[in-house]
């Protein structure tokens, strides 16, 4: 069930003389989001199942890969057990229009991961729980599903074209849990060079959409 | 609250916070700027997206057949126990920032640290920055002061100015080691900002001794 319309119409980033005939009804059909609705709506225990099916093994081999200060060999299993629980609590609150289930539940996994890494390594009280740092402000501005998936898929596509040079330090940052400087230390380059790579690859998935990336963009399309 | 912002924390922030990587007071620095940046809040959206691919494409590990069954008891479990209260929220400041705010109405104790200025500190859990709010009065000016460490700030509430450019709500600086600044509030109101200053490292830094001792710095 979806909550509010969605709107499809991209206002931006779409050129004059070429605006696509767009399906009306455009929803969200990729086959996790559909299941995550329905935990979410019904308390679906069977959507339940295969989401965790597909995601149980990933999220374990996403916690292995980590290299993090507070790391410890359970963490795999532990967090699998964390992230699910949290999926089915607050599945009521994805929201299909601003991300897919996957990206959904990559954010669910990585504000645990940060969490159970940070109790582990600190023996102070912590007032602040990860998923803290990503409260939406109420007003937040209505997103275009079209739009969302446009960069979805440029992500996708040139995530996997890109130079391993570049790749290798993405890897680090977001399966490893290092900085941009443990990257350069472990990889022997200046931290100049590998905030430079960094920087083109996101220029490549299109990531930046600050006024100066926008003539690159619209050069491109 | 979506006007057009001059001074977003750059790509490698953003990118390390999107990864889980950035450290606990400079997280709480960004996470304050998005709250009122759509922009980087788009940008962040994307950034999860790389995330999110990369964790689609790990090899999956092996899956105990017993985890499932030990989650569905626990989510059971859960269901069956009285769910607390949420929180009354409080909107004047960004989430996180609220959240360090510790007494019940959620107003920051002020402490004066000169005739205009009052500081509010947060206690974190980390040892490297001192976090704070910091209020400006109206017209107030701040001693000419540097740093030894880095300084990130995020206008609250709000503008503020120094020799380079106007700040206003939303804006995220940063100010390097060295770097001089004297602050000025606004002069049609006061100005609340959230900083994070890295305290400096004893005896390896020369310039620990211009400290005032109206800056000194205590993380917590």
């Amino acid at each position: 069930m979806l909550r509010k319309t969605i709107d499809i119409v991209d206002k931006n980033s779409q050129p004059a003389g070429r605006v696509a005939v767009l399906n009306t009804s455009e929803k969200r059909s990729d086959e996790w989001s559909l299941l995550l609705i329905s935990v979410g709506a019904e308390r679906d225990r069977q959507a339940f199942a295969q989401l965790f099916k597909h995601f149980a093994p990933l999220l374990k081999s996403f916690a292995q890969a980590n290299r993090h200060q507070g790391w410890f060999p359970g963490l795999g299993e532990d967090l699998v057990q964390e992230v699910m629980i949290k999926v089915w609590q607050k599945a009521a609150g994805y929201n299909p229009e601003k991300a897919s289930a996957t990206t959904w539940i990559y954010t669910v996994a990585r504000n645990c991961r940060i969490d159970m890494l940070r109790r582990k390594s600190n023996t102070q009280h912590l007032p602040l729980e990860n998923e803290d740092y990503w409260h939406e402000p109420d007003e937040d501005t209505p997103v275009s599903l079209l739009r969302q998936k446009r960069s979805e898929t440029k992500v996708q596509d040139s995530l996997s074209q890109l130079p391993k040079e570049q790749d290798e330090i993405l890897r680090k940052v977001y399966l490893e849990g290092k900085s941009h400087a443990e990257a350069s230390e472990e990889l022997g380059l200046p931290l100049g060079t590998v905030k430079s790579r960094v920087r083109l690859a996101l220029q490549k998935m299109q990531i930046l959409v600050s006024p100066e990336y926008q003539d690159e963009l619209s050069h491109e399309s | 609250m979506s006007h057009n912002l001059s001074h977003h924390p750059d790509n490698v922030m953003l990118v390390e916070f999107s990864a889980g990587t950035l450290p606990t007071a400079e997280s709480i620095c960004v996470s304050a700027h998005l709250h009122f940046c759509e922009q980087c809040r788009t940008e962040l959206l994307r950034l999860d997206q790389v995330g999110s691919q990369l964790l689609t494409e790990a090899e999956p590990a092996e899956i105990d057949e017993s985890l499932f069954d030990t989650v569905m008891a626990k989510i059971d479990s859960a269901e069956a126990s009285p769910k607390l209260a949420t929180a009354e929220k409080v909107q004047s400041f960004p989430h996180s920032v609220s959240k360090l705010i510790k007494n019940p109405q959620h107003q920051p104790i002020w402490k004066r640290l000169s005739a205009s200025v009052d500081i509010a500190r947060f206690k974190t859990g980390q040892s490297e920055f001192e976090v704070a709010l910091h209020r400006i009065c109206a017209g107030g000016k701040t001693p000419k002061h540097d740093h030894s460490g880095v300084e990130y700030t995020v206008v609250l509430k709000g503008s503020f100015s120094d020799e380079r450019s106007v700040y206003k709500e939303g804006d995220f600086l940063v100010r390097q080691p060295g770097d001089v600044h004297q602050p000025m509030g606004a002069q049609n109101g006061e100005c609340i900002c959230l900083s994070a200053l890295q305290a400096p490292i004893k005896l390896s830094n020369p310039l620990g001794f211009l400290m005032k001792p109206l800056l000194r710095i205590n993380p917590m």
